[in-house]
């Protein structure tokens, strides 16, 4: 928690805000990358919104108050600018947010990036038929082994929604792949 | 008596050695609650070295580049005064835009969000009042009823309830 105050106070300094910014970025790069690739599937959609994530923190560092942990804030960002980037993306394509996903995981057969099995295919199908926020808590609970805690403060939902959601996601997905 | 304190009962060899791995399975699988049928893993993969190249990439689009990072801060007067003639915009077009509105009506009801109303609540109007609400000018008695009504049957009731058929007055033309 210490070495959270002293990074932030060294974000702020002009003196010092170079050298930890690349900290901050060796620091949270990989856990941000795979939280935004769950959400936007493409390696390259991904790098896009990581890069995003990282310049609109450092452009906004100064206004960072420190009432979360600075891991829940860059989390917060990077999942509001993965579901900005997929808007847009419908948007550009001219359809609904339900149709891309669903091409989205299609397209993953293509991806020389996705190695998944045919159980996995079918484990982004299901995922791909949950409410944004039933996958987002399912992703960052199974895979990301998150703390309800600190879903809840990315999420700014309380634990106990959190927990609602994250069974009816694994009720709905183990139904998903059972059947045929 | 003596009591027999020999224990008959045997167990498998290395039972009680490996039920603390067995319980903590079993809890660890629990408490994940997702049974066995979803992986374990997600199939995504990233380039080679990406992790190490993405770095340089993100530091030389901002602390390299700082000189392009325009702080929010310094446009706030102009986001003031963006904001303040929008709230003139507004105050005068939403003022002209509102009286040329057509209000609400029932008719812009729709029907399924009727029905649900009078699902949910209680409803406590006698038959004269749900009458005076509905305006029955355009429906005819057939509309409402399963078969049509004949003249013939509506006689024929009409014989058989009335005492003197004249008092409904049927040809006096002072009810007209």
């Amino acid at each position: 928690m210490i070495a959270e105050e002293t990074l932030v106070q060294e974000l702020k300094s002009k003196e010092s805000q170079a050298k930890a910014f690349e900290v901050l970025v060796n620091t949270y790069k990989e856990r941000l990358y795979w939280h935004i690739r769950r959400i936007v599937l493409d390696h390259d959609d991904a790098d896009d919104v990581l890069q995003n994530t990282f310049i609109k923190v450092y452009r906004n560092i100064d206004g960072f108050k420190g009432d979360s942990k600075l891991y829940s804030w860059m989390y917060r960002i990077a999942t509001n600018e993965s579901l900005t980037f997929l808007k847009q993306k419908s948007k550009k394509m001219g359809i609904g947010d339900q149709e891309l996903k669903e091409r989205m995981v299609e397209n993953l057969q293509a991806d020389v990036y996705f190695e998944g099995d045919e159980i996995q295919l079918k484990l982004q199908k299901a995922l791909a038929t949950l409410p944004d926020k039933q996958k987002l808590v399912f992703n960052m609970k199974y895979f990301q082994e998150m703390k309800y805690e600190d879903i809840s403060e990315v999420l700014e939902t309380s634990v106990g929604a959190l927990k609602a959601s994250y069974h009816l996601a694994t009720k709905k997905i183990e139904a998903y792949l059972r059947a045929d | 008596m003596k009591k027999n304190n020999e224990n008959k009962f045997n167990t498998p060899e290395g039972y009680f050695e490996s039920f603390h791995d067995r319980l903590m399975d079993r809890i660890q699988k629990e408490e994940g609650g997702t049974g066995s049928s979803i992986p374990n893993t997600d199939g995504f993969t990233v380039p080679g070295n990406y992790f190490e190249e993405v770095v340089p990439t993100i530091l030389s689009k901002t602390t390299a580049e700082g000189g392009k990072v325009i702080p929010l801060g310094s446009r706030r007067n102009f986001y003031y005064a963006a904001a303040a003639i929008a709230a003139i915009f507004l105050l005068v077009f939403g003022i002209n835009w509102k009286t040329e509105t057509t209000p609400l009506g029932f008719d812009d009801l729709a029907s399924a969000e009727i029905d649900a109303y009078f699902e949910n609540h209680e409803i406590g109007l006698s038959s004269y009042e749900i009458a005076e609400a509905i305006p029955l000018e355009d429906i005819q008695l057939n509309d409402v009823l399963a078969e049509d009504l004949t003249n013939d049957i509506l006689w024929e009731y009409l014989e058989d309830n009335m005492e003197d058929i004249e008092d409904l007055h049927l040809e006096n033309e002072e009810h007209e």
